[in-house]
């Protein structure tokens, strides 16, 4: 490893303490556990992992945990560019405490939003009190996950395109309208495709940050074997049972989801760069 | 087409851009605002597109007052300081896009519209960068392209803003008779804005000095440089 | 040329026409509304449920669930982990920016990749790599609780999951900064006879101090409400390793709302004034934090 990052020549003094903590630090808290994790499931053997995860259950939730995720950030792909436009364009009384309040998924620990929205869905709850009068049901159903997802996952899209829509120059839009073009087409052909790579990597860290969720979860999920049963809180289950090589082989199996999302981002930013000269 | 100004102002909040301001452009001239920054130069040029409102005064269009037509009604050609391409176009899309931007029973079919472009192209002599993205173009390529996407709409007038303002001095010397021969070829009443004395009087018929919101002195390049009207116009121009 | 018999009517504005690069009133006041209502269902209302039901049964019950030995135990705990966590991955942020920022090197994007990993990976899955790490049943594991020195179900491990999952936090603020600010100050400090030292002590930390403070405090926010990762590594053993979001669970699940609301709304408060501090920050100090959001 420490070939692969030679240095060249520099006056820069700190090198070597720099990469050593770096590198210390990276090895104790990442690389190590994810090896041992990985090798736990070499240990175990492919065909065992492939087992383990081979059954109804485990793809009901694997199914479940990605399905939902992905609504998720396809709601906060729409709502979250939504919300940008709305910050970045245009003033309003409160626009500052607005802003600031966008980031409180980040800020509010996951437990806590999930106890939170839980209460409010919940039948007996502020919302869940009405759906209920409408014959439906939010919180211990799909619903619920959902919620919890899109409410972890909100800030991302948002705080992904809202500096892009600061940094389009007034005269593109205008250039727009001297060609003819209303509003209405300048947003749809000139203003949204200059959001999308942006948009498209909120929409993945999203993706990526629901999928493995957990907190905000198990709470308003109800938790239901093949219903509302998600990925990480089978994890749980195995580890409260003791089957280590069960939980590895289902922790390699949403490491794997997340390695090919992060490899999605950087595939999104390398193409916006080539197309349109940087990010 | 024959524009007139008259009386035109415009204030932005408590700064005044623009006192009242009357001016006659005759069909198929070439003319430069020619002015410091603040002159209101650039305002005049923006109220004469329709990407502002005058606080007061109308334009007219051969005659018809223009002052209430939006900026898509005044097919106006407007070329921008920093070209405003689409970064996220081909050039041949953002040359296509105002034809594109029509509603359906006007808009040309697609062989038409590659027709005209592939025209158009020819005759910015850039050929063959219809498929380039405008972050792959130097300074001067992006000019011509921007030109060549106010063409394309057929425009009534033609409108440049700084034109040759970002440019590095040779390619400036170019683009000039770049622009003066798509002038002639096209007989389109041109407005250039330019801070820089010696490109309006190269390029013009008719010279407008302005300063401070006003018009000092409107003449051609000659006339100017032989009977100054006013010591700041004087200043000015041996600077 | 002037046509002074043309006298200027002054032309009234007609209704559509309007500055060009903005939506017309009604689609600004509907897009408006409907980002504010969205941010009132999803993000509001379920911060002010926290409050309300803490509150429930008055103030008094709610704080005197704040006193009984589980929760001040829970608070405890937690600080300590904030206290140990946060200040480590500082010092890991300063040095790894430092390292990325200063000096140009080989695989730079890929130890990039490899500090940002833990935000993609799901923190139920970082809190069992450290228990097939750790745990007992493993060689280092075993060999670490035999000299008395367990790190599953116990503080240390708490303490790594806190700082797996907050792992990249000040990287990624100092980073972009520090890219920005380039190298020039820091060599005419050495030029001028400065060490090493002392050029990062009078010269860097001053330039990165405010995008520091910024990295810590939601490091710090994080650290002190990890659920997913802590609760797989603590044990859940009340009195002794349950953080306050564990407790948070622990009280819920007894059916003990006010005392598990009461917990809850210390944390959003917590959650709260970050926020506010993050946005006099990003008022106080946009220029230096200005790169940060760009990223």
């Amino acid at each position: 490893m420490a070939l692969a990052f030679r240095l060249q020549k520099s006056p820069m003094p700190g090198f070597g303490l720099g990469m050593g903590i770096t590198l210390a630090m990276l090895s104790l808290i990442v690389i190590l556990p994810v090896g041992a994790l990985l090798a736990r499931g070499i240990s175990y053997g492919p065909e065992a992992v492939w087992a383990t995860i081979n059954t109804p259950r485990v793809w009901a939730a694997l199914y479940l945990s990605f399905r939902l995720a992905f609504l998720a950030a396809l709601v906060n792909l729409v709502f979250g560019t939504l919300l940008a436009w709305v910050l970045a364009r245009y003033d309003f009384p409160g626009r500052r405490l607005v802003d600031a309040l966008v980031d409180l998924p980040f800020a509010l620990p996951t437990a806590v939003a999930g106890i939170a929205l839980t209460a409010l869905y919940a039948p007996n709850g502020v919302f869940g009190s009405i759906v209920r009068d409408l014959g439906g049901k939010v919180a211990y159903t799909q619903w619920g996950i959902l919620i919890a997802l899109i409410f972890v996952g909100l800030p991302f899209v948002t705080r992904t395109v809202q500096p892009v829509i600061a940094e389009i120059e007034q005269e593109v839009e205008e250039a727009s309208a001297t060609l003819g073009a209303g509003r209405f087409h300048t947003l749809r052909r000139v203003i949204l495709p200059m959001l999308l790579p942006a948009a498209l990597t909120g929409f993945a860290l999203s993706l990526a940050r629901a999928v493995g969720e957990y907190g905000s979860v198990i709470f308003i999920a109800g938790n239901l074997p093949m219903k509302t049963e998600i990925a990480p809180l089978l994890i749980v289950i195995k580890l409260e049972e003791f089957d280590y090589d069960g939980a590895a082989a289902i922790g390699i199996a949403m490491l794997l989801i997340s390695f090919a999302m992060l490899l999605a981002i950087n595939l999104i930013q390398i193409w916006s760069r080539r197309r349109i000269g940087h990010v | 087409m024959h524009i007139e100004i008259d009386e035109i102002a415009k204030s932005f909040g408590s700064t005044t851009a623009l006192h009242p301001v009357s001016l006659a452009i005759p069909s198929g001239a070439l003319v430069a605002l020619l002015g410091p920054s603040g002159s209101g130069k650039t305002t005049l040029l923006r109220i004469l597109g329709g990407l502002e409102f005058p606080t007061s005064g109308r334009v007219l269009f051969d005659g018809q007052d223009a002052t209430g037509l939006t900026v898509q009604e005044r097919r106006a050609g407007f070329v921008f300081q920093s070209y405003a391409l689409f970064r996220h176009m081909t050039v041949f899309e953002n040359i296509a896009y105002g034809l594109r931007a029509r509603p359906r029973r006007s808009r040309p079919n697609r062989a038409e519209i590659g027709r005209r472009v592939t025209r158009l192209l020819d005759l910015i002599q850039l050929p063959q960068i219809g498929g380039r993205f405008p972050s792959q173009l130097s300074g001067g390529q992006r000019q011509r392209v921007a030109l060549a996407r106010a063409l394309a709409i057929e425009p009534r007038m033609l409108l440049l803003d700084e034109p040759f303002g970002a440019l590095d001095a040779r390619v400036r010397k170019e683009l000039r008779q770049g622009l003066r021969e798509i002038h002639d070829s096209t007989g389109l009443t041109t407005v250039f804005v330019t801070h820089d004395q010696d490109e309006a009087m190269e390029l013009a018929d008719l010279v407008v000095v302005m300063s401070m919101g006003r018009i000092e002195q409107v003449g051609r390049p000659q006339d100017i440089r032989a009977r100054p009207a006013t010591p700041f116009v004087r200043e000015f121009i041996d600077a | 040329m002037f046509d002074s018999t043309l006298h200027a009517a002054a032309s009234e504005k007609p209704a559509k026409w309007r500055p060009v690069a903005e939506e017309s009133r009604p689609v600004r006041v509907l897009l408006i509304a409907l980002a504010l209502g969205g941010l009132a269902v999803l993000v509001v209302a379920p911060l002010a449920v926290v409050f309300a039901e803490a509150l429930a049964r008055g103030a008094g019950q709610a704080l005197a669930s704040l006193t009984r030995p589980e929760a001040t135990s829970a608070i405890r705990l937690t600080l300590i982990v904030a206290a140990i966590s946060v200040p480590v991955n500082a010092v890991f942020g300063i040095a790894a920016a430092w390292t990325i920022t200063k000096f140009d090197f080989r695989g730079k994007a890929f130890l990039i990749t490899l500090i940002d990993l833990p935000f993609s990976i799901s923190p139920v899955v970082a809190g069992l790599a450290l228990v097939l790490l750790f745990g007992t049943n493993s060689l280092i594991g075993g060999w670490l609780v035999a000299s008395g020195f367990p790190i599953i179900f116990a503080l240390p491990g708490i303490v790594l999951a806190s700082i797996f999952v907050t792992f990249p936090f000040v990287a990624r603020e100092l980073i972009p900064v520090m890219i920005e600010q380039g190298r020039a100050e820091e060599e005419a400090a050495l030029t001028l006879g400065a060490s090493g030292w002392r050029t990062f002590l009078t010269v860097t930390l001053p330039n990165i101090k405010w995008a520091l403070l910024y990295g810590v405090l939601l490091c710090n926010a994080r650290a002190m409400g990890e659920f997913g990762a802590v609760a797989v590594v603590s044990g859940k053993i009340r009195g002794q390793t349950a953080t306050m979001p564990i407790t948070i669970e622990m009280l819920y699940n007894e059916y003990l709302s006010v005392a598990a609301f009461s917990l809850a709304a210390v944390l959003a408060a917590l959650g709260l004034l970050t926020l506010a501090l993050k946005t006099v920050l990003e008022w106080r100090h946009a220029d230096q934090l200005a790169a940060t959001r760009r990223h």
